[in-house]
């Protein structure tokens, strides 16, 4: 079977395993982290079609057919070779958490969020970062940067 | 994967000159062997084992080439930011930005002393911060001494900026690189030893700069310890007992070697050993469930037989310290009597254990997330045998907490590797990490005081009981006979003491062997211990009728250590508004400790809402003595408020039959986002000498907030998780 991954299409032996071992193991992107392997730390999370989606609670062979993007996928490069950072990934930059095991969830989140919701409350980033954990301790941070990712966002458009 | 390996010409002062390779310029530098580990240890180790031998190899080194500038940090980056910390140290003796400067992990080919590249303790910048920059600024000034031949001028002539030296009121320049690349013959080390900066001049030690690991991690294109990969690797599974210390008395394969995928099935009953190789992590782990095993003996403790295991009493018990009559000072004043107790805890690391180990004849090598190196090449020489040749590549770790000091994926991925003849990867799921590792000490504390009718405390009785941590988890020189003659864990002493004055004080530990293991965890024995002591100095200022703040401040001491605890309190209860009334429905609690030298003040404040314990702020003073980095330290202030309150609030460990009852996030949930409360942090500073920022700030969280609770509701909570009936 095929999976297309960050708008490349790759051929997978595994597709009956969670998605996150297909991605990290199989084709090697270990952006997307494992963390508990049900669904609740979000360190695996990854976009299927634009929605932020636990990677080790679905099977490779379910995201068939459809856009996967992961933490690799978000920069973008110019003509000339330089990395350019997606707002969320720049906004943390600027304000970084200690260990970033976690970051593919924090990250992945506020992309879907803010793909869907261009101008969330505060409210709506709360409850989206409230979905992922960092053991680091890192909140306060998170909530701070997913803020600064709307206003990098704004700035861009 | 792999730095170069040069050979090391030792020159005079312990710096260390690269042989080989035109080109190049490798200084490295000997730091020595006593810096950052307790004096107990210490004194074992020279006793009992002798002079180490020469160093051949260098505990610190940097690489010029005309095209980079290479510092090989011998300290793992697991989040603390240390990598930036040192590449800011280092580069404000070299004179050049940070930026310049690329900083790798080194291997442990390197470093004579297991303890420079051991990463524990709140001491890699206290411990490097003055090595460090003595060795960039030999390297500066070898450079310096070169780039004046070059140039033909004389070397204070020369003033170094930026990676470049230049000439004085000329146009004339060459870059480090320029020097090394035309460079002639051998280089050799001045003879006088380099002026340091003074602090004043300092341009980089000091700032808060971009942390140097952050990029690669956010773009995906960074290697920690579960993303560790070479060709033609395979991945491992390991069988797991169902009580802890239950041994493997029978294992057979079964229909597993067919299963797909199934490489080799690997059976060892006297290393207690059952384990499988596959073409993919979930075929082996799928295939190491569908073994046939038997398990017999092990522990069947359940929670309650546990708590009674650690009980302070004075049964088998060991004085830690004794002043005045207590006795006596008891029978007089106000009599305060009080227990705690603090449970089994995980350090639960977001990235579970892995490694990834390679074995070829006799040469290992393994990948790792490691704080300690040298341990990961004693446990693989452990399991293949003495004659193998081990090198170990730490990774970037996601979060320690302590629990990667010991790393057994290690030796089990090295033990399939020599089996299966390929590299074998082996990776930990969440619930093999949360069961299967060491724990934070579970701890029960008893405790007497007495005040008088000035407010004054007449004495303190202080007992003690908990698990090991050091004993555990390090083979001492000494083993057993040093513990049964010691009585106590070093581990449990970190916060163990009063820092007040006390005229009649008496300290009595017990240490107890449980069945289930126990080791370091961020801070050791501070929180528990700080808990209990913090906590109960707050009873007695109340039985005392004194606000807690000014109850402390009369107790200090008239020390440097008291001056500084009394600045921090202050300084917390300024910015924390301490003294003035509380939002409704709230109050506030304060708590300090001392770790490492570093001295922590916080004022929790609080609310009850359903019978819940609701923390609205934390303000936390620090004095780590002097900054390197304030933004690195305020986030290891923040990050260990937040893991201290995720321990105040909600961590516990139950067992049951010999085995955890947790073992996920869904039975053992940490502090989300939204329990998350305001966080500020003001860093203070006292000298020029930078402690730890690691652990020290953990110590504070949980008394605060429990003496919090209780201004706010009469009702005292003494043991961890807090929670009101």
């Amino acid at each position: 079977m095929k999976l297309q991954v960050n708008g490349r299409l790759h051929e997978v032996r595994h597709g009956d395993e969670a998605l996150v071992w297909v991605l990290r193991d199989e084709l090697g992107l270990t952006g997307t982290h494992y963390g508990c392997g049900i669904g609740m730390c979000g360190s695996c999370t990854v976009l299927v079609n634009g929605e932020a989606t636990r990677s080790c609670q679905m099977p490779a062979r379910a995201a068939q057919g459809q856009a996967i993007t992961t933490l690799e996928g978000l920069a973008t490069r110019s003509s000339g070779g330089e990395v350019r950072l997606h707002p969320v990934q720049q906004a943390f930059l600027e304000s970084p958490l200690q260990c970033l095991w976690c970051i593919p969830g924090h990250v992945m989140t506020a992309v879907a969020l803010l793909d869907a919701v261009p101008r969330p409350s505060t409210e709506q980033i709360e409850a989206h970062a409230n979905r992922n954990l960092c053991r680091c301790g890192g909140y306060n941070t998170i909530r701070k940067a997913v803020a600064r990712a709307v206003e990098l966002t704004r700035e861009e458009a | 994967m792999s730095p170069p390996s040069p050979d090391w010409q030792v020159t005079r002062r312990r710096v260390l000159i690269g042989l080989g390779g035109a080109g190049t310029l490798l200084v490295g530098a000997l730091i020595g062997l006593d810096r950052g580990r307790p004096a107990i240890v210490n004194l074992i180790e020279e006793r009992g084992t002798g002079p180490q031998n020469a160093p051949t190899t260098p505990d610190l080194w940097f690489e010029i080439t005309p095209e980079h500038l290479v510092f090989y940090s011998p300290k793992v980056e697991m989040g603390q930011g240390i990598h930036t910390a040192l590449a800011q140290i280092a580069a404000e003796e070299l004179e050049v930005s940070p930026s310049q400067l690329d900083v790798r992990q080194a291997p442990s080919s390197r470093g004579f002393d297991g303890r420079v590249m051991f990463t524990f303790g709140s001491s890699s910048v206290n411990a490097l911060y003055t090595p460090l920059r003595q060795a960039a600024a030999t390297l500066r000034e070898m450079l310096r001494a070169e780039a004046a031949r070059q140039l033909d001028v004389p070397a204070n002539q020369l003033s170094a900026s930026g990676g470049c030296f230049f000439v004085r009121g000329g146009r004339r320049f060459l870059s480090y690189g320029d020097v090394v690349a035309a460079k002639q013959g051998e280089w050799t080390v001045p003879d006088a030893p380099p002026i340091l900066k003074e602090k004043a001049a300092f341009t980089t030690i000091g700032r808060s700069i971009p942390r140097v690991d952050v990029r690669a991690k956010l773009l995906g294109e960074a290697t920690y310890g579960y993303d560790a990969r070479v060709p033609g690797m395979l991945y491992g599974a390991v069988a797991r007992p169902p009580r802890y210390g239950a041994r493997l008395s029978f294992a057979a394969p079964g229909q597993v070697q067919r299963a797909p995928g199934v490489v080799q099935v690997v059976i060892d009953l006297a290393a207690n050993f059952a384990g499988v190789v596959a073409d993919t992590r979930t075929q082996a782990r799928a295939a190491v469930e569908q073994l046939n095993l038997r398990w017999e003996g092990g522990t069947t403790i359940n929670q309650d037989e546990l708590e009674r295991l650690v009980t302070a009493d004075e049964a088998g018990a060991v004085v830690l310290r004794r002043r005045g009559n207590v006795g006596t000072a008891l029978r007089r004043g106000t009599l305060v009597e009080a227990q705690y107790r603090t449970p089994l805890a995980a350090h639960a690391h977001l990235e579970p254990l892995a490694a990834l180990a390679q074995v070829q004849g006799k040469e290992v090598k393994v990948w790792v997330p490691t704080q300690y190196p040298e341990r990961i090449i004693q446990d693989v020489q452990a399991t293949l045998g003495r004659g193998y040749n081990v090198t170990v590549y730490p990774t970037l770790l996601g979060g320690s907490f302590g629990r990667k000091a010991g790393q057994s994926a290690a030796p089990e991925a090295a033990r399939l590797s020599a089996a299966v003849g390929r590299p074998v990867h082996v990776g930990w799921t969440r619930e093999e990490d949360l069961r299967h590792g060491f724990f934070r000490l579970p701890t029960h504390t008893v405790l007497r005081g007495s005040v008088d009718g000035r407010g004054r405390i007449l004495g303190v009785e202080q007992f003690s009981a908990s698990g090991n941590i050091v004993w555990n988890f390090e083979d001492m020189p000494g083993g057993i006979l040093t513990q049964n003659l010691l009585g106590f864990d070093p581990g449990v002493l970190i916060g163990r003491f009063l820092p007040y004055d006390l005229p009649n004080y008496r300290v009595v530990n017990k240490q107890v062997k449980l069945p289930v293991l126990t080791g370091p965890w961020r801070g050791l024995g501070l929180l528990p211990n700080t808990f209990a002591l913090e906590s109960f100095v707050d009873e007695l200022a109340h039985a005392a009728g004194v606000d807690p703040l000014a109850f402390r401040l009369r107790h200090l001491p008239q020390t440097r250590e008291g001056r500084r605890f009394r600045r921090v309190l202050e300084t917390a209860a300024q910015r924390s508004g301490w003294g003035t009334a509380a939002p409704p429905g709230r109050a506030r609690g304060i708590a300090c400790c001392m770790d490492v030298h570093t001295a922590v003040a916080q004022v929790a404040e609080v609310s009850v809402e359903q019978g819940q314990i609701r923390v609205h702020r934390i303000t936390a003073a620090v004095d780590p003595g002097f900054v390197v980095n304030p933004q690195g330290a305020t986030l290891q202030a923040t990050g260990s408020i937040v893991m201290g309150l995720s321990s105040a609030l909600k961590e516990q460990i139950q067992v049951r039959g010999g085995m955890m009852q947790t073992a996920n996030f869904d039975t053992y949930p940490l502090l989300t986002l939204a329990e998350t409360p305001e966080i500020n942090v003001v860093l203070v500073e006292s000298g020029e000498i930078p402690y730890g920022m690691g652990e020290p700030v953990i110590g504070a969280v949980a008394p605060a907030v429990a003496n919090a609770v209780f201004a706010l509701t009469g009702t005292r909570t003494r043991t961890l998780p807090l929670a009101l009936m």
